[in-house]
């Protein structure tokens, strides 16, 4: 039997806990290609990300799901159009406590959205930490649009991380619904 | 000190003319025209670049205080008697005043620098020591606050790129039930641009239809955006599915709804 694999993209600025969210639901170690941090600024963690993370989740013989998370530093960038292709949506994940990534992450979220019309989720990471933004807060930082949903999130717990997913697989089946009510 | 600007940008050596206090003229040669702007112990006295050149006439022209067909008759009257005499002619007829010319000459040179830090390449040289042609009015401007001002319109310019990496995406209203439009003091070019706000209207159509660079778009629409009057909508550009394409969709994105609510749950 042919296994069906689809793809959702795990986006966001440096730091913002893209790996960690992969790695929280993946049932596969994540394949990360990482390199240790060259420059001191960018020191606030060890490695980074310099092409992909791949995570799994095997839903059936017959379809697996898979987890892409890109790249946070902006030259790496050439990879993001490259892992788009073909997704069924994308996450874009902020770091809610560093206010100074939020027009990094608003900037990586219209580059998606020009790359590819799918649903799109947001989410506020790192929501357990005492100086996170509110979400409320966040959402009129990031300028985003009524409809799009901001969700709050702990990529270091696979519940949260689960729920993310599940609210992006959500906003998918209520975008065909408005596509079919349009016709 | 010569170069290319691809190498070295115009705000760097503007900050070195500045700070080593050059006297002389910096030339600079592109394709699409060429520049000379002469400077005075670090500071800026005069400006030619692309077809504006720094004679009296034509600043006078292009900021409104003198007709052009005055200009052109002013101009040949300047080939014989030289910018200085001309200016003084001006002001004993009442045409003029000093502040004016001053003030027409230093906006004249302000913009010139303004376009010269914004060319991302051409042929550079500087000349020491080497004074404007011909007998023009030098006004002296100070670099430090205009190279300040500059690098905060480059940076302000590269984020704008940033929030908006595409100009083929759509705009709309945002809808603020309080707010009138009417009520708004806004710009020019914003008032211009907001009356093309239409969903069939992308950003780089508006932009065409108003004959603006990619640059004013995203300055107008970034400052639209600020204030919380638009907001950028991604048109689907998607092929619509066939009504079996959706099933199977549906049934997919199902599967994996109930797979991923069944984590955890074990």
């Amino acid at each position: 039997m042919q296994t069906q694999t689809v793809k959702m993209v795990i986006t966001g600025p440096f730091n913002a806990g893209k790996t960690q969210f992969v790695r929280s639901i993946s049932e596969i170690d994540v394949v990360s290609t990482e390199r240790a941090i060259s420059t001191e600024a960018e020191r606030v963690k060890e490695t980074t990300t310099v092409a992909m993370d791949f995570g799994r989740i095997t839903v059936d013989d017959d379809l697996v799901l898979y987890l892409f998370g890109t790249p946070g530093q902006r030259r790496f960038d050439f990879m993001w159009e490259i892992l788009s292709e073909g997704m069924l949506g994308f996450v874009v994940l902020v770091d809610s406590a560093r206010p100074e990534t939020f027009r990094e992450a608003k900037s990586i979220l219209e580059t998606f959205r020009a790359y590819a019309p799918t649903p799109y989720v947001v989410a506020a990471n790192k929501q357990d930490m005492a100086d996170a933004w509110q979400i409320d807060d966040l959402r009129i930082a990031l300028r985003l649009e009524d409809g799009i949903k901001m969700l709050p999130c702990v990529a270091t717990d696979r519940e949260s991380v689960k729920n993310i997913l599940l609210e992006l697989l959500y906003a998918i089946l209520e975008e065909m619904d408005e596509e079919e009510a349009g016709k | 000190m010569k170069g290319n600007l691809r190498d070295f940008s115009g705000t760097q050596i503007l900050n070195l003319v500045s700070l080593a206090k050059k006297t002389g003229t910096l030339g600079v040669e592109r394709r699409e025209g060429r520049a000379a702007l002469v400077f005075q112990e670090g500071k800026l006295v005069y400006a030619a670049i692309g077809d504006a050149d720094g004679s009296l006439a034509s600043v006078l022209a292009r900021d409104g205080r003198i007709s052009k067909e005055q200009a052109a008759a002013l101009a040949k009257r300047a080939e014989r008697t030289g910018d200085k005499q001309l200016g003084l002619l001006l002001i004993q007829k009442g045409y003029v005043s000093q502040a004016d010319i001053i003030k027409s000459i230093k906006k004249h040179a302000l913009s010139a620098v303004n376009q010269f830090a914004s060319w991302k390449e051409g042929q550079f040289a500087f000349e020491p020591d080497r004074p404007p042609d011909g007998n023009r009015i030098t006004v002296p401007l100070d670099l430090e606050n205009i190279i300040i001002q500059i690098a905060r319109v480059q940076k302000r310019d590269a984020e704008l790129e940033e929030e908006i990496p595409s100009l083929d995406v759509h705009l709309r209203f945002v809808e603020r039930p309080n707010v009138s439009l009417r009520d708004l003091q806004l710009s020019k070019d914003e008032w211009r641009v907001l009356k093309f706000i239409k969903p069939e209207n992308s950003i780089r159509m508006i932009a065409k239809s108003l004959g603006m660079t990619d640059r004013q778009i995203r300055r107008v629409i970034g400052s639209l955006r600020e204030a919380g009057l638009v907001e950028l909508v991604q048109a689907r550009r998607r092929e619509p599915l066939s009504s079996e394409e959706r099933k199977q969709k549906r049934a997919l994105v199902g599967r994996l709804i109930n797979h991923l609510q069944g984590i955890g749950a074990e």
